[in-house]
């Protein structure tokens, strides 16, 4: 043990004194969560300008005027009056509008006519979320007009006078459509785009120690220093434990000055403090295993960094490091399950909305150490060939 | 193997006393890479307070046998004991040598202090005696004054000292030079050779490689001839030099076809052997001086212009050529 410690502890002297490991180990995931949180931000604060076209100027015209000035669509939509189609087109174009809805002419009077005169909607490729909220929010009063003219022809039909219409006109402008879907979060909280975003970084840079660590190995040996380190009372188990706790503390340390700064300046969560320390301490144990793998594999140092980045960027992609996973297609979420880093985030996401303690990541706690398990163990063996060889 | 033997049990003076407990013994050392076989049942002793040199061209199987001798390769057959203890995956007795390996092995981007430190800690000594060592190694090499300074910032000749320095740091009763001085500038190699030298006279016994004659010579009290994984010969220098008998070590220097030289000296009557090395010929050949007009005739016949011709004494390079028919370097 004495000896892994005195490699452990000079590997982590050349790494402090390569300063490019504080850079990735620290401020480069610290500045790109930032930033992409910054990016990210306006999803979670959508608002956009919508242009009216009102051509109508009749009662039902008068009615969607009035849904579009409802408190609740106040906080996403800003309704601004447009003379014609045609201007609307252009203020789309030009940036002004996002999107733009049309009353055409006859709009009310279709109502209870024959011919039904369409709300349209103008959208842009360039706004195409603010196109889809503006088509739904018209969808949703047509759905309604629809099902008032069908209460009332149901009246009708069922034989009430029709001397009475203005009467079940009212009676039907007062009916709401009962059933409806409403979106309900199964977290305590919201989860902030920072709270996803800093882990996310955290362990994708955390991952370059897999490639940075299989590197300096392979230069270790051609300069003789592992045949060096053989010719004295060493075993090979005890070189690749040196590197492994060399890896385990810069990781550790790594995460958790993430972790402080994040939170300190960006206001991200990572969740209760002992289980994100598990959570962080079981992902850096599979970063060893991995790293252990590339070691294992390779036969050159080029070769390591080539594998190294492979595995980097594959674990990235398919784990979620650079997207919300939630929003990933259903093969990509499951791919994600079999990474230790879509585990982790995982993890780290259930902590920032469920809250909770060690009950919250258990299961991504067993998955990343089984993971890590099974790598470790295919990799051990072919490290350390590659320490006698 | 020519095995020459002598008299003496003191180093330097002839072959050691078999009735003493060798510091190295190895046996029958053999080792393959695939089919092809670079140790053959090599086998030699050493000594306390014995430079033992193998001398052999590149290729020959020198490092090979050194890295069986560290624990660094196992060998195919053989045995090795280290201080009459099996050395042979025995992890212990690797504290009872230590490694100078060919290629200086430090790291460039720690200090002189912090490698030295690094390397004595694998041999799982206390802080206090860490700290002692690396005092000892710096002075030994005369680097005290640099101990903060990082390798990448050193000198050629100052990192090979460092090299060697830190196969001193566990005290070894065994150290293995391989080829220490290899691209070191004439002022370091002499240094070293000094060195080496005070090695033997401390007590140590010493493992040296090298393909460099002049070296064997000088610092080596026995040298082992080894060629294609082959120990052809070993004993003392006099011992060695002594089975040419009356045998000269004749240099050609020419300009032209060197190998085609070398074939019309061959058959020159009295030249035992004719190899070419980088702008020369050598020949090993009795009564050498009376046979210079031969042998120029030979050249004249072979359309070769001879520049420089040298005759010496019978020296290792020559019973290397009489033994392989070929030079050291070729």
């Amino acid at each position: 043990m004495r000896t892994a410690l005195a490699i452990a502890r000079k590997d982590l002297r050349q790494r402090i004194r390569d300063r490019s490991a504080i850079v990735v180990g620290v401020i480069a995931p610290v500045v790109i969560a930032g930033l992409m949180s910054l990016a990210f931000n306006g999803v979670n604060n959508f608002h956009f300008t919508l242009g009216l076209v009102e051509l109508d100027h009749g009662p039902v015209a008068a009615q969607l005027v009035k849904a579009l000035d409802a408190p609740q669509l106040r906080q996403v939509i800003t309704v601004q009056d447009v003379a014609t189609p045609a201007r609307a087109a252009s203020e789309i174009r030009s940036g002004v509008l996002a999107a733009a809805l049309v009353i055409p002419v006859g709009f009310s009077a279709a109502v209870t006519g024959e011919h039904p005169e369409p709300l349209t909607t103008l959208t842009s490729n360039n706004a195409t979320i603010a196109g889809d909220v503006a088509t739904s929010v018209a969808g949703s009063f047509v759905a309604q007009v629809n099902a008032d003219r069908l209460a009332f022809a149901t009246a009708v039909a069922a034989g009430a006078p029709k001397g009475d219409a203005s009467r079940l006109i009212g009676i039907v402008a007062r009916l709401r459509i009962p059933l409806q879907a409403v979106e309900s979060p199964i977290g305590a909280h919201e989860l902030k785009v920072i709270s996803y975003y800093s882990p996310g970084m955290a362990i994708f840079f955390l991952l370059f120690t897999i490639s940075y660590t299989a590197r300096s190995f392979f230069v270790d040996r051609s300069q003789g220093m592992i045949e060096r380190m053989r010719a004295a009372p060493v075993r090979p188990v005890e070189i690749l434990l040196g590197k492994a706790l060399s890896v385990f503390v810069y990781g550790v340390v790594s995460l958790a000055t993430i972790g402080v700064v994040t939170t300190a300046a960006f206001g991200a969560d990572w969740g209760a403090p002992l289980p994100a320390a598990l959570l962080g301490l079981a992902l850096v144990f599979s970063v060893i295993c991995l790293t252990a793998l590339v070691i294992g594999i390779a036969r050159t140092q080029r070769q390591a960094e080539g594998i190294a980045s492979i595995i980097i960027f594959g674990l990235a992609l398919l784990g979620g490091d650079f997207f919300f996973i939630s929003s990933a297609p259903s093969t990509i979420k499951h791919l994600a399950l079999l990474t230790p880093n879509g585990w982790a985030i995982r993890g780290f996401t259930d902590l920032a909305t469920i809250g909770g303690g060690l009950g919250t990541i258990v299961e991504p706690v067993v998955a990343i150490l089984v993971i890590s398990a099974v790598v470790g163990a295919f990799a051990l063996s072919l490290a350390r060939r590659a320490v006698t060889s | 193997m020519t095995h020459v033997s002598g008299n003496g049990g003191t180093a330097g003076t002839g072959s050691p006393d078999p009735s003493r407990i060798p510091v190295l013994d190895c046996a029958g050392l053999t080792k393959s890479f695939g089919m092809r076989l670079a140790v053959d049942g090599v086998g030699f002793r050493i000594f306390e307070g014995e430079v033992y040199g193998l001398l052999g061209p590149n290729g020959a199987g020198k490092t090979t046998t050194m890295k069986m001798v560290c624990g660094l390769l196992e060998p195919d057959k053989g045995t090795i004991s280290i201080a009459g203890r099996q050395a042979i995956g025995n992890l212990e007795v690797k504290a009872l040598i230590g490694y100078v390996p060919q290629d200086v092995a430090l790291y460039p981007d720690l200090t002189a202090g912090e490698n030295l430190e690094f390397l004595a800690r694998l041999y799982k000594l206390g802080r206090r005696t860490v700290a002692a060592r690396v005092d000892e190694a710096l002075e030994l090499t005369e680097l005290t004054d640099r101990r903060n300074d990082r390798l990448d910032s050193f000198s050629g000749g100052m990192k090979r000292r460092m090299n060697i320095a830190a196969g001193l740091l566990n005290h070894p009763r065994l150290l293995v030079l391989d080829e220490p001085t290899v691209g070191v500038d004439p002022q370091s190699r002499h240094a070293i050779l000094e060195r080496v030298q005070a090695f033997g006279r401390e007590g140590l016994a010493v493992v040296y490689t090298t393909h460099y004659m002049e070296e064997a010579e000088r610092v080596c009290d026995r040298v082992g001839i080894i060629d294609h994984g082959h120990l052809i010969a070993e004993g003392t220098r006099r011992e060695l030099v002594a089975q040419l008998g009356e045998q000269d070590r004749i240099s050609l220097s020419a300009t032209g076809d060197l190998e085609r030289l070398a074939e019309a000296c061959r058959g020159v009557k009295g030249v035992s052997s004719a190899a070419t090395a980088e702008s020369s010929v050598h020949l090993v050949a009795a009564e050498g001086r009376h046979l210079l007009p031969a042998i120029l005739e030979a050249a004249d016949a072979a359309g070769i212009a001879v520049t420089s011709v040298d005759v010496v004494e019978p020296d290792l390079e020559a019973v290397f050529l009489n033994l392989t028919g070929t030079a050291l370097r070729e």
